[in-house]
């Protein structure tokens, strides 16, 4: 039995496929069980009975259109005209923008390949130190997790069935403390340099608008309609993809009719490598609910800690770990359902659960040996993956710092959420 | 030989792209006219959602098979950025395998829920033999592990010859 399981991490260290992991540790589970295997289909059906689960393939699909069409170079144009007027607002407005565009495109590094090809020369050339700005990059793309209406935000909801409403209010001061933390730190680091991209004019700003007007109404539209009630997310996210098709393949034309193909391809591509983990691991995870495996490890937790502090130092410790080793969708679909009965134990409210688990993966994009971030910038700019990592660091402990605040300081996450 | 197989890729790529451009403008229109019906109409079909739903799940199960071409699937991957080139080559053939084989066992099990589904003649939506919708399962996993054991055949074949087989993007 033990060596099953070391053949098996074994083999997921040397890259194979998450899901055949996970599958075959259900199956095993299954067969000490005597349960019959033909089982598997039950759970792998499993996906369609999920509520609210076609907004993701929707919103991964309006993510990627975005990103191909001249939308990330609007956005930056936009930022700029409304925050680059501050000392040190080059730096301000990217860390601004991949927040914005990491909420609209999900969690899967389109942001540092969209965005970190216009901000990082735009950067240099406004004379910032080159570590200063490949760390910025690097770690601004995936800024924004915490935002309405990111993947992993929906994922966490679907998974754990957490209202994704209540989710999406509680990511905002979280979120918005992340990007302070992060912009003082910008500020401070050049301090010498402090210059304004170009002072206020209405008249830029006017310009910029008009440029975005087809892609303003997008967080209206998402936004608006999903907290007055009138559309929940996953219509919120058919209309998203509709509209932004329209947008940017009929009306602004930069998106050729023939590249629609590659492009739903390379979405669709994405969403059922998550998809795909999620229908396995609920055969895995409720095979060990029924097994009893939650009650377990909250004995031995409970054996180790009584408080609710301790708990969440243990806790943020593991998600550290964890974020190191797997990506955020793994993570969440794999480990939420078994983490809830725990957190519950000691009256971790499962919202703020769900801030300080992503808060926390986001942590993961940065951090060897799996952090994505490393790697996509690493290969974008084509430095050494030592060199954006020691670039990153300082980044890194900034964004430690406030996963700290967030996860012992509830009231962050939980201010804007109604009560029942 | 090669030609056939080339065009049999081909063939396969735009299969899947045909498949997920259908269920993915399928889905967008029946949601946004769900919407429509209901706000303009004051009305709608029950049978809409859990259909919606069902695509989710064919979306999933086209676009992993999609992912197996693509070499796209989510993976830990710790340690071939540490090991040397040589080595990677080996555990990538042995990881490979493993996951073919996997996939063929999920694949022969869940056509084993299929014929009972057929047997009991179970019904969904409005009246549709439910393995006609859950037929996608088996068959997406028997293709990932097909898609598998070509990925292991072309990096021994790489391996063997030294150089690069033509890419089929």
């Amino acid at each position: 039995m033990m060596l099953v399981s070391v053949i098996l991490i074994l083999l997921a260290v040397l890259g194979a496929p998450l899901f055949a992991i996970i599958a075959t540790s259900a199956m095993l589970g299954y067969q000490r069980g005597e349960i019959d295997l033909m089982n598997m289909m039950l759970e792998i059906l499993g996906i369609a009975d999920l509520t609210f689960l076609s907004a993701i393939p929707l919103f991964t699909f309006a993510g990627y259109l975005l990103s191909e069409s001249e939308a990330p170079k609007r956005l930056v144009r936009l930022t700029g005209a409304m925050l680059g007027w501050m000392p040190g607002g080059l730096a301000i407005v990217c860390i601004a923008a991949c927040a914005f565009f990491t909420a609209f495109t999900g969690a899967s590094g389109v942001t540092i390949i969209a965005l970190g090809a216009i901000l990082y020369p735009a950067l240099k050339h406004d004379g910032y130190p080159d570590k200063f700005n490949l760390g910025l990059v690097t770690s601004s793309g995936s800024l924004g997790l915490l935002f309405a209406p990111s993947l992993p935000l929906i994922l966490y909801g679907v998974v754990a069935e957490v209202s994704i409403d209540k989710l999406f209010l509680a990511g905002i001061l979280p979120g918005l403390v992340m990007l302070v933390m992060l912009s003082g730190w910008s500020l401070w680091v050049n301090r010498a340099n402090r210059r304004p991209v170009g002072s206020f004019s209405f008249k830029e700003l006017g310009r910029a608008l008009r440029e975005a007007i087809w892609e303003l109404p997008l967080p209206i539209v998402v936004l608006g309609g999903i907290y007055s009630g009138f559309l929940a997310v996953s219509e919120a996210a058919a209309i998203t993809a509709l509209y932004v098709l329209i947008v940017e393949v009929f009306i602004m034309r930069e998106i050729k009719l023939t590249d629609l193909p590659q492009i739903i391809r390379s979405s669709m591509v994405l969403v059922g490598g998550i998809l795909i983990i999620l229908g396995v691991s609920m055969a895995s995870t409720n095979y060990m609910i029924d097994a009893g495996v939650p009650e377990m490890l909250f004995g031995v937790v409970a054996g180790l800690v009584s408080s609710q502090v301790t708990f969440l130092v243990l806790l943020l410790i593991f998600l550290l770990i964890l974020g190191a080793i797997l990506d955020i969708f793994s993570a969440i679909v794999l480990v939420v359902p078994l983490m809830l009965p725990i957190a519950a134990g000691y009256e971790v409210d499962p919202v703020h659960l769900g801030i300080v688990f992503l808060a926390a993966m986001q942590l993961g994009y940065l951090t060897p040996p799996v952090g994505l971030n490393l790697f996509i910038a690493s290969y974008r700019f084509e430095k050494p993956i030592m060199h954006v990592y020691s670039a990153t660091f300082p980044f890194l402990l900034i964004l430690m710092l406030s996963v700290i605040l967030i996860t012992f300081w509830p009231e962050l996450s939980l201010w804007l959420v109604p009560e029942e | 030989m090669k030609k056939l197989l080339s065009r049999l890729d081909g063939l396969g790529r735009f299969a899947e792209n045909a498949a997920l451009i259908i269920l993915l403008g399928g889905m967008i229109i029946l949601a946004v006219g769900q919407i429509i019906l209901r706000e303009v109409f004051a009305t709608g079909f029950i049978w809409v959602d859990p259909l919606i739903k069902l695509m989710v799940l064919w979306l999933a199960m086209v676009g992993s098979v999609a992912a197996c071409r693509d070499d796209r699937h989510i993976r830990i991957d710790a340690l071939s950025h540490i090991l040397p080139d040589g080595l990677v080559k080996i555990t990538r053939i042995v990881v490979d395998i493993f996951a073919a084989l996997v996939c063929g066992v999920i694949a022969w099990h869940t056509y084993r829920y299929l014929q009972l589904e057929i047997e009991f003649d179970d019904r969904l939506l409005i009246d549709v033999p439910a393995w006609w919708v859950h037929v996608i399962v088996p068959v997406a996993f028997l293709l990932a592990s097909y898609r598998f054991f070509v990925l292991v055949a072309r990096q021994i074949i790489t391996w063997a010859v030294g150089q690069e087989p033509e890419k089929t993007e």
